[in-house]
């Protein structure tokens, strides 16, 4: 068994599947955003990226890495809330380019300034879990250390509590029923402008937590670290049709499986190819993304 | 003055030869007068302004929005960096021929999956492509020499040039005007093939197609292969921008294009004015002085230049730029004229019928 776990194949598994998760909560919350204004927020990864930063450098002022994280995540979600409010609303019912271009503006904005404040340099964060891999009985290493453990059961956390939101509360049959018909539930008393800005809220909160993770990890903080997350959430959130939040898990786990097996047979700089490899089959096979139902589009 | 009228109501194909003419000379006398840097700088600018006009194509023309760019300009740069690299004596107007091809190539592969693909995919997908281009450089080494790129032969400056100059900075003085003229040259030639194409039938095709695609194919129009086309046009444009730029900058590296310069490249757009000629050439104009501008904004808030704060305004500056620009005045500086030109019109009238009571 432990020669099994230990097997060069299982290794690309693991780390595969531990960096999958990263990319899966990041397609995540581009899908909660779609949903809920139609609108692609490139600047997601960055908002994230800037959160941490203000969060996670709490932790050289003596604060203990928990309330960090927590920090993080609430200064990530209040970003979300003010872009939704500043610099989306005004842009409804315009061209869809546009709130695109806007967003790009943003993500400029925030890796400059980040790379203004904090410097450019790769900061490393102290988590309370272990990198170091477990061995197997033998002494051989399995791709397994505590840390990524941690990571994928964050990860998983936070996805099953995004499920259970939109499944069984209140709050989440509301922000289902103002991105399915807007109209409608605005005539039943639903608050369709504030349901907005609470999808934003939440989904840079997800956002947020993955870039957490990436920033303890062995990856590191810096102002364009979130860059190649995004490109690689945002081809799992098409592949799985931008509106499906299962389409998008499948499509991180996925990406991050096949650029994991690129690293290890092919070579090392060609991983980031791996998801534009599955985008493209996958636009071949179904362009309306694989997990979406078909819709007619009126004319 | 009939002449002037026909010229500016009826926009001929001689007419547009003319503009384009008056304002390329124009540009080349402005280089007799510029210190050495300024010059270099234009000629870095003169390229943008060939890889704007196709994004302004794209974009402000066939509706498809791109963020990859910089990856056509990087695929252009490469072939130009290759092809000199094994052919030493080919004309330089060759290897950009070449340039072009090869970006068009690739603006069709992308074009392929993505002509099927709407706004917010499309911007991401071609952000991928352009995300791809990096590690491609950086992997085949043999190829693309790696991280430490490749390098061009200096362009060489005609001898009759030479003699255009005098004083100890001479040589100095020709090289950078030579190069900063050829590269106005080739932008002027753009310019005039891009200013045929927005009126060309395709390129009446092409608006009709993002503005009602029910209605367009109706009227017999292949989406996809329009579509493709302006993906190609476009990434022939940028591929000749990137190997111009590389040209005048005689290096090409994995880093010269990264993905912030498809922001730029946006930002300039934008600023300029999506879908318009002017627009593309006030962004190129933008571009090359930037630097200076950027110094210039430094010292009136006093930042300090060598802060890190300072060596990162230009991406806070344009970042701010292309929000406030789309927010508020989406037209960019190339809209602001017609409203003006129309007032001015309005005033003329009123004039004339003033005295005619």
């Amino acid at each position: 068994m432990s020669d099994f776990l230990a097997s060069p194949f299982m290794h690309n598994i693991f780390s595969g599947l531990a960096q999958g998760v990263l990319y899966s909560l990041l397609a995540l919350s581009l899908v909660i955003i779609w949903q809920s204004t139609h609108v692609l927020n490139f600047a997601q990864g960055a908002m994230a990226m800037f959160a941490t930063y203000i969060g996670m450098t709490q932790i050289d002022r003596g604060v203990p890495y928990w309330w960090c994280v927590i920090i993080s995540v609430v200064v990530g979600m209040a970003f979300g809330g003010l872009a939704e409010r500043v610099l989306i609303r005004p842009l409804y019912g315009k061209p869809e380019i546009n709130p695109i271009v806007v967003m790009v503006g943003f993500l400029g904005v925030i890796e400059a300034l980040a790379a203004g404040i904090w410097t450019s340099t790769t900061r490393n964060i102290a988590s309370p879990f272990s990198q170091i891999y477990f061995h197997a009985t033998n002494g051989q290493v399995i791709l397994l250390s505590p840390f990524v453990i941690f990571q994928v059961i964050l990860a998983v956390a936070i996805m099953l509590g995004i499920a259970a939101l939109f499944r069984f509360t209140k709050l989440g049959l509301q922000l289902r029923a103002s991105a399915l018909a807007p109209e409608v539930a605005r005539l039943l008393g639903v608050r369709v402008g504030r349901m907005l800005t609470i999808g934003w809220i939440l989904a840079s909160g997800v956002g947020a937590v993955a870039a957490v993770i990436i920033a303890s990890g062995t990856f590191g903080l810096f102002p364009t670290n979130m860059d190649g997350l995004f490109v690689a959430g945002f081809i799992a959130a098409a592949v799985g049709g931008l509106e499906s939040p299962i389409g998008a898990i499948t499509g991180g786990l996925l990406i991050g499986l096949a650029e994991q097996f690129i690293l290890s047979y092919w070579s090392a700089t060609l991983a980031p190819l791996g998801g534009i490899i599955i985008l493209v089959i996958a636009l071949m096979i179904r362009p309306q993304g694989i997990f979406t139902k078909t819709v007619g589009r009126r004319v | 003055m009939g002449w002037l009228q026909s010229f500016r109501s009826q926009q001929t194909t001689r007419s547009r030869i003319i503009c384009v003419l008056a304002l390329t000379i124009l540009a080349l006398a402005i280089t007799f007068f510029l210190p050495p840097v300024a010059d270099s700088q234009l000629a870095g600018g003169a390229a943008i302004t060939i890889v704007i006009l196709g994004l302004s194509w794209l974009i402000g023309w066939s509706g498809q929005i791109s963020l990859g760019n910089s990856g056509f300009m990087a695929v252009g740069a490469y072939t130009a960096g290759i092809w000199a690299h094994h052919h030493n004596s080919t004309p330089l107007i060759f290897t950009f021929v070449f340039a072009m091809i090869m970006g068009a190539i690739s603006g069709l592969i992308i074009a392929i999956p993505s002509t099927r693909l709407r706004g917010p995919y499309l911007a991401g997908m071609t952000l991928a492509f352009s995300a791809a281009i990096t590690p491609l450089a950086q992997n085949f080494t043999s190829i693309t020499g790696g991280e430490g790129g490749l390098f061009f032969n200096e362009l060489t400056t005609p001898s009759w040039f030479l003699h255009l100059f005098s004083g100890p900075d001479a040589t100095i003085n020709a090289n950078a005007q030579w190069t900063a003229d050829l590269a106005v040259v080739v932008a002027g030639v753009m310019f005039f093939v891009m200013a045929n194409l927005f009126h060309s039938r395709t390129g009446r095709a092409m608006r009709l197609v993002r503005d009602n695609d029910v209605a367009a194919e109706l009227m017999g129009i292949n989406l996809p292969l329009t579509r493709s086309l302006a993906f190609m046009i476009a990434a022939a444009f940028a591929g000749l921008g990137g190997a111009l730029y590389s040209v005048i900058n005689a290096t090409v590296t994995p880093s010269t294009f990264p993905l912030t310069l498809s922001i730029t490249l946006l930002t300039l757009m934008v600023l300029g004015g999506i879908g318009t000629l002017s627009g593309a050439v006030i962004g190129g104009i933008i571009y090359s002085f930037s630097a200076n501008l950027v110094q210039h904004i430094n010292s009136l808030t006093g930042v300090n230049p060598a802060s890190n704060l300072g060596a990162n305004m230009q991406g806070i500056i344009f970042g701010a730029l292309l929000i406030l620009t789309m927010m508020f005045a989406p037209t960019g500086i190339a809209g602001v004229w017609p409203p003006l030109k129309r007032l001015v019109r309005r005033r003329r009238r009123l004039v004339t019928t003033n005295s005619v009571h």
